[in-house]
């Protein structure tokens, strides 16, 4: 489809322009506070001491960026593969989903910060303990996404397969899985999310120093060290992290559904 | 490829054949009371009643999706396509990929079904849409898509519940001359559910009224001027106005 410059920059603009101003309207703000009020740098670092230290500490923070970024996204990765076949053994076999479901659900419901240390005392300390925490908070919303999207295809749609004497997996190929595709994205995008905070509360509970910490270690290292402006700058990379993910997932959800699926269409239509 | 007509109709057997059979559901609600039915080959027969009358469990024992409960259901075809109220299709596969769909389940070799969906997408009016997504068509070309999909199995059975009752009445209308074109060219046994009394008798050979608590048959009718074979030859309208007004009384004054 062919589509002119200008309706696509004038999008452009009218995407990119109110998140930017809003950022910029909260910088000055932010700077007014902190010249009107004397707050001390400690507290809240003025945007100016902000970029400073952006700046400086930028070979400081990309090495924790990397090491909780590698936890985060493999904990996804694990999660994603593992969810999409809970959720599939769970709806092949309903004894399965009758079994495993309630145990899903303890698995969301407790929480983090309470059962990271456990893995701590089973894993030690380190990336392999994080990463599983990042997956294991990342598990539920892909396995019952999937589940949920397996168990509601058309019944018309499937008839038709059986009629035609398609074998079950043909019938899980061709029809299943794709008509559960928007909802397995939808788990996906979820976990993205949990995948990060999972891995950052693993690095509070278990993070190493040394240079080997992730994010989360240097936030509670800057916390407790009132080193505010690394904070934030932890806090800011961890957001880019979480970003990064969410988007590459978005982008992979747009791609496989631009055709066919009323999620993805664009909102003016 | 079609043979002509005339050498097709073998008037003595018929496809499809209901002896006594009824459905008594397994919770004790009996949905059909023993119904003897014979559905003459290359003929349309339409069922008509009003819901609850057990007509879609009717079509579900023909195409062997349930079995009566006793007495005996007889088909003497394997080839059959089932036509669902709404489109039915997938929603991520192409207007061709859905067409070839079934055919292509069934194990039809490539070129042989890309070249009947191409007849058959030709034959309901979408060449050019061989690309396009159903989301992006309207119900009433999605129901065209179902329709061509229904026959590049080639079937000698057409199964069809309720297939045009989603759509508006003009869209209706047509799509009942393109069924009756399908039938002409290619000899299909049709069986095909209603709530239309009007549509029930422009497309029956023979009509199926159906009566309700428990589904039972109320009448069986053979049409006084039903399709033929010939697309200009003359129908009786008056004797199809008079077996509508019949029909009407009988279901007590529903809709004509």
């Amino acid at each position: 489809m062919t589509r002119s410059t200008a309706p696509g920059r004038s999008r452009l603009v009218w995407t990119v322009l109110p998140p930017v101003g809003a950022l910029v309207v909260g910088l000055v703000a932010w700077q007014l506070v902190i010249t009107l009020f004397h707050i001390p740098g400690y507290m809240l670092p003025s945007p100016a001491t902000m970029c400073r230290t952006v700046l400086a500490e930028l070979a400081m923070i990309s090495a924790p960026t990397w090491v909780t970024m590698r936890e985060a996204y493999v904990g996804f990765l694990l999660a994603g593969i593992g969810g999409v076949l809970v959720g599939l053994i769970m709806s092949r076999w309903r004894l399965m989903e009758r079994g495993l479901y309630p145990y899903l659900i303890v698995l969301q419901t407790v929480p983090i910060v309470a059962i990271a240390p456990l893995f701590v005392v089973w894993l030690g300390p380190g990336a392999v303990t994080n990463t599983v925490v990042a997956a294991m908070i990342a598990l539920f919303p892909v396995a019952a996404n999937t589940l949920a999207g397996l168990k509601s295809t058309d019944r018309n749609l499937v008839q038709l397969y059986t009629m035609a004497g398609a074998p079950p997996r043909v019938r899980l190929l061709s029809l299943r899985l794709p008509s559960a595709l928007p909802a397995i994205l939808t788990g996906l995008r979820v976990a993205a999310g949990a995948a990060v905070i999972g891995a950052i509360v693993g690095e509070f509970v278990a993070g190493v120093g040394g240079g080997q910490g992730g994010l989360g270690y240097v936030i509670t290292e800057s916390a407790v060290r009132l080193r505010t402006p690394e904070l934030f700058l932890a806090v800011l990379a961890a957001c880019a992290v979480s970003l990064l993910l969410f988007g590459v997932v978005v982008l992979v959800e747009r791609r496989l559904l631009i055709r066919w699926h009323e999620s993805a269409l664009p909102a003016e239509e | 490829m079609a043979a002509p007509l005339a050498q097709r109709v073998e008037p003595d057997t018929a496809l499809v054949e209901f002896a006594a059979a009824d459905k008594v559901f397994t919770n004790g609600f009996r949905a059909l009371n023993p119904i003897d039915l014979s559905l003459a080959r290359s003929e349309i027969t339409v069922l008509v009643g009003p819901s609850g009358c057990g007509k879609t469990t009717l079509l579900r024992m023909a195409a062997g999706l349930t079995a009566p409960s006793s007495g005996r259901l007889t088909r003497r075809t394997e080839r059959m396509s089932y036509v669902f109220q709404d489109p039915t299709l997938l929603a991520w596969r192409s207007v061709q990929a859905n067409v070839e769909l079934v055919a292509r389940l069934q194990g039809v070799p490539r070129a042989q079904r890309r070249e009947r969906a191409r007849r058959a997408i030709e034959m309901v009016g979408l060449a050019g849409f061989e690309k396009a997504y159903p989301r992006e068509l309207s119900g009433g070309m999605r129901m065209r898509v179902s329709l061509a999909r229904s026959v590049t199995s080639e079937p000698e059975l057409l199964l069809m519940d309720e297939p045009f009752a989603a759509l508006d009445e003009f869209n209706r209308e047509r799509m009942g001359d393109e069924l009756l074109n399908l039938w002409r060219s290619r000899g299909l046994t049709v069986m095909f559910i209603t709530h239309s009394i009007s549509e029930a008798v422009r497309l029956g050979h023979q009509i199926a009224v159906l009566g309700t608590q428990p589904g039972h048959l109320v009448r069986l009718f053979r049409s006084p001027s039903p399709p033929a074979a010939e697309l200009a030859a003359p129908r009786d309208g008056a004797a199809l106005r008079e077996l509508r007004i019949q029909i009407s009384e009988m279901l007590g004054g529903a809709r004509i």
